[in-house]
Parts: C-alpha cells; structure tokens; sequence
C-alpha cells in the first residue's frame, strides 16, 4: 500500500494498541506488523514522535529474561487526542468507502 | 545483514542527529534485536523484518523534523501570548511618539502666531506713521519687536521643515515596524 497514506494514520494505530495497556517495543512492532503490512521496524520512529508530542509516556521495567524492556504508556493527553481523531478516522473512511466502492460508484448523494 | 552490519547502516544514515537521540534510537533497536534472539530468532531473520535501516533512519528523521516544528510553533504561541502586551506596547510607544508630532504642530501654531503678530505690528506701525506723520520714539521698540517676531517665526519653521523631514524619513520603516509588533511579529499580513 502507499507508504504515504499508511504514514499518517500509524500513529493513531500505535494510540490505539496502547489503549489496551502500557506495552513495549517488540511487543507494539509485532502487534502492528501483524495486521498492517509494516516493516518491524516502522514502530519505533512513531513512538519516539509521540514520546515527544506527549501522547505517550515512557519507563523501565525489569524483564524475567533478558534486558530491562521500554514500556511505552499512553497519556491522558493520548487519550484524548485518540478519542478525537479515530471518531474522525473512521467518518472519513465511510465516506472514502462509499466514493470508491464499486457498487455505488461514487454515486452516494443519490 | 547482521546486527553489526545493522547498526552500522543505521548509524550511518543518523549521521548529524544529536548525540542523545542517536543513544537512544540504538537502544530502542537493540532493545528489538534482544527480544527477538530470545524468541529463538536469528540476527538476520530480525533485520530483514526490522526494514531497510536506511528508510528506519529516515522516519526517525522526520519525526525529529516534526519535533522541531511543533517546539517553534510552541515558541510563536508563547510569543503571542493571550494578553497582546505586544499591542499595549504598540499603544503606549506611540502616545509617546505622538508626543514629538504634538511639538511639531505647536511649534507650527506659535510660528503663524509669530507672523500674525508680526503682520498686526507693520500695519499698525504704517497706519501709526500715517496719521501722525513721522516716526515717533515709541516706534522704535517697535520695529524691534517686530524683526524678533519674524526671526522666531522663521526659526520655527526651519526647525518645523528639519522635523517633519527627519519624521518622515523615519515613518516609513518605523510604520513597518509598528505593524510587525502589531501582528505578533509574524509578518505584515
């Protein structure tokens, strides 16, 4: 898919999982990747821009193996701004879906 | 590509980030790389699925860029501040300019006062010398009186053209800079 559509709406995406609990890196990476064709990779520069935005919050935490995992915690600042845009998200994406659907054929007004 | 080789890419592409950022992206990926050995994966499975590290760095650069927006947008709104004190300021600064503009006309009134005078005092003086038919000795003082006048008169007026030169040499670019303050320093628009 064109990297440029999916760019601006990841963001909201990495909110999104970060609403079901605090989480860390791998976990988010693999999480995303998992349901959007997203490199692994993509993951971390949102969460650093979000980090800095406020949205979310950082902090250590030991693991049982291995080293202490980055816990990434969505603020309220997050929250708010997630509740805001998913409802205009999800709006836009009906009305996108109606104009480019077959059946309707860009015929929605009608 | 291994985890060395990763690194390398992507510390590369970082190139002139700030120091700490560069810390901390490395730890993050290092952080990924560690998880992903202890799920049993190897280096290179991780890597592959990580992304080119050339296209990582770049999004990890435009977020800085982002970063760098927001905080100047930040910086602009603290300038504007929901007080205006900029167009208090504005205010205030020219009553005081006003002020010179309030000498110059002052000094234009005394000037056609002078003149005046100096007007009423010759007539005066050609109608006294008139009926009386000579120069008496009070007339004296005042043809005197009336040469101060049109000398106050005429330095009034040249001090008026030096004044109103220099204001408005200065006006234009002080106008510009009145409307910059006005407009929170954002321009003329």
């Amino acid at each position: 898919m064109n990297s440029q559509i999916k760019k601006g709406i990841l963001d909201l995406c990495v909110l999104a999982l970060l609403e079901k609990g605090d989480s860390y890196g791998y976990d988010l990476a693999g999480s995303l990747a998992r349901k959007v064709e997203v490199a692994d990779g993509t993951v971390y520069p949102i969460l650093r821009k979000l980090a800095s935005e406020g949205v979310v919050s950082t902090y250590l935490q030991e693991s049982q193996n291995g080293p202490p995992r980055k816990y990434y915690h969505l603020t309220d600042a997050g929250r708010n701004k997630l509740n805001a845009e998913r409802d205009e998200w999800i709006k836009f994406c009906g009305e996108v879906n109606e104009i480019l659907s077959k059946e309707t054929g860009g015929k929605a007004d009608e | 590509m291994n985890k060395t080789e990763y690194f390398k890419k992507l510390t590369d592409e970082l190139g002139h980030m700030p120091y700490g950022d560069v810390k901390d992206i490395i730890q993050s990926i290092e952080e990924h790389f560690d998880e992903g050995i202890n799920e049993g994966r190897s280096e290179e499975e991780i890597a592959e699925s990580l992304g080119d590290p050339k296209e990582l760095a770049v999004e990890f650069k435009d977020g800085a860029k982002f970063k760098q927006i927001m905080k100047k947008r930040k910086m602009s709104d603290n300038f504007k501040g929901p007080d205006g004190r900029g167009r208090i300021f504005v205010i205030v600064f020219n009553a005081f300019v006003g002020i010179e503009c309030w000498l110059l006309l002052l000094a234009a009134i005394i000037a056609a006062f002078c003149f005046l005078a100096a007007d009423c005092a010759f007539i005066g003086l050609i109608v006294a010398g008139l009926i009386t038919g000579t120069l008496t000795e009070f007339m004296l003082p005042f043809i005197f009186l009336i040469l101060t006048l049109v000398c106050v008169a005429v330095f009034l007026v040249a001090l008026l053209i030096l004044g109103i030169k220099y204001y408005a040499k200065g006006l234009k670019s002080y106008i510009r800079w009145n409307k910059n303050v006005w407009n929170y320093g954002l321009g003329e628009d």
